[in-house]
């Protein structure tokens, strides 16, 4: 079912609400959510937190028939995550309302398992970049604000860092 | 790498310019192919921090990736080293890494070779500002191996020639 299909069914449902539809917009969007969560406020918890509110917010917008173009069902769960992220460095609280009126199925928004790199593979590879290479990797993933040290300007950084993950990935898939 | 994968890099890492990150998100919510691809991304980032925590790696890392481990609360061992200097060093079971700090003239150094027993490693990451090199074992191997002697030469290279900055001994013994 596409995007647009989902948000009518959905709307349609009302109050009598559609779970199989519901269910099915939460495990499609969550992992979207999730990773701009991540990106934006680079913690897992408020990356959580973020899923959840986002999804009480767009289901209460579907339900109550309010959404107006549901072929834009992507670009309104974007600005919702927007919208959320500017609200909590803001400090609003909307959320403990939202919380005690909605429930979203747990299951539809937990994280997917993630695919697992094998350690001793990984560190061969890591250990197959150049010396730059690897510590600017190893920064990157362990504190984004690491690498600025390296006598290397950011346009370096970047440089070496697209280049030292397709050596990676490409290794990675070699195995 | 393909174009894309670069962009997704960029996008992670907060490269993209504020109206092509804005674009591209946009994007990314209507792709589950952009979706997957971030999501494995985003793993081989955390198969890459959890395999540096678990001491599988080695690296010449920068001061700020120091200080974040540091403020991490991860227990580090220092050796501060001079040109010509010899230690007594080990690591502890309840050490999570022994970092090495290799003073040595590097103003106006531009590349920087780190030789050992083991091979010649080239272009090491460095910081002329503070004049160190910051070695790191991978602390996992290390805590398994008996007594052994380490010695470890900087080089500087300099267009076809190069010169010794400072040679270094690190007598190991188990802890």
């Amino acid at each position: 079912m596409q995007d647009a299909a989902l948000a009518r069914a959905i709307a349609e449902a009302g109050s009598d609400i559609d779970a199989a539809a519901e269910a099915e917009l939460c495990r499609r969007f969550a992992p979207r959510v999730r990773l701009y969560g991540l990106r934006h406020l680079r913690d897992r918890q408020a990356a959580a937190d973020l899923v959840q509110q986002v999804l009480m917010m767009t289901l209460e917008r579907l339900r109550a028939g309010k959404l107006r173009d549901p072929e834009r069902l992507a670009s309104f769960v974007l600005g919702t995550c927007r919208m959320v992220c500017m609200d909590q460095r803001r400090g609003a609280a909307r959320r403990q309302g939202l919380l005690e009126e909605w429930v979203v199925p747990e299951e539809a928004v937990e994280d997917a398992e993630p695919r697992v790199f094998e350690r001793e593979r990984l560190a061969a590879c890591l250990e197959a970049l150049s010396e730059r290479e690897r510590s600017v990797v190893i920064a990157s993933f362990f504190e984004e604000n690491s690498i600025e040290k390296l006598s290397l300007s950011p346009g370096n950084v970047r440089v070496i860092r697209h280049r030292a993950l397709g050596k990676l990935r490409a290794c990675m898939e070699a195995a | 790498m393909s174009a894309e994968l670069a962009t997704l890099v960029d996008y992670w890492f907060g490269d993209l310019p504020p109206d092509r990150e804005g674009a591209f998100e946009e994007h990314l919510f209507g792709c589950v192919e952009c979706t997957e691809k971030l999501q494995e991304l985003v793993a081989l980032g955390a198969a890459v921090r959890n395999a540096w925590r678990a001491g599988a790696v080695r690296a010449v890392i920068s001061h700020a990736l120091f200080d974040a481990m540091k403020k991490e609360g991860l227990r580090l061992r220092e050796y501060p080293m001079v040109p010509g200097g010899s230690v007594n060093c080990t690591i502890a079971a309840s050490d999570d890494f022994v970092v090495s700090r290799l003073s040595a003239p590097l103003a106006g150094v531009r590349r920087v070779d780190l030789v050992t027993d083991a091979g010649r490693f080239e272009d090491v990451p460095f910081d002329a500002a503070t004049g160190e090199v910051l070695m790191c074992p991978a602390p996992a191997p290390l805590k398994r191996r008996g007594a052994f002697t380490h010695r470890v030469r900087l080089m500087a290279v300099e267009g076809t020639g190069e010169r010794l900055l400072g040679e270094y001994t690190f007598e190991h013994a188990p802890s």
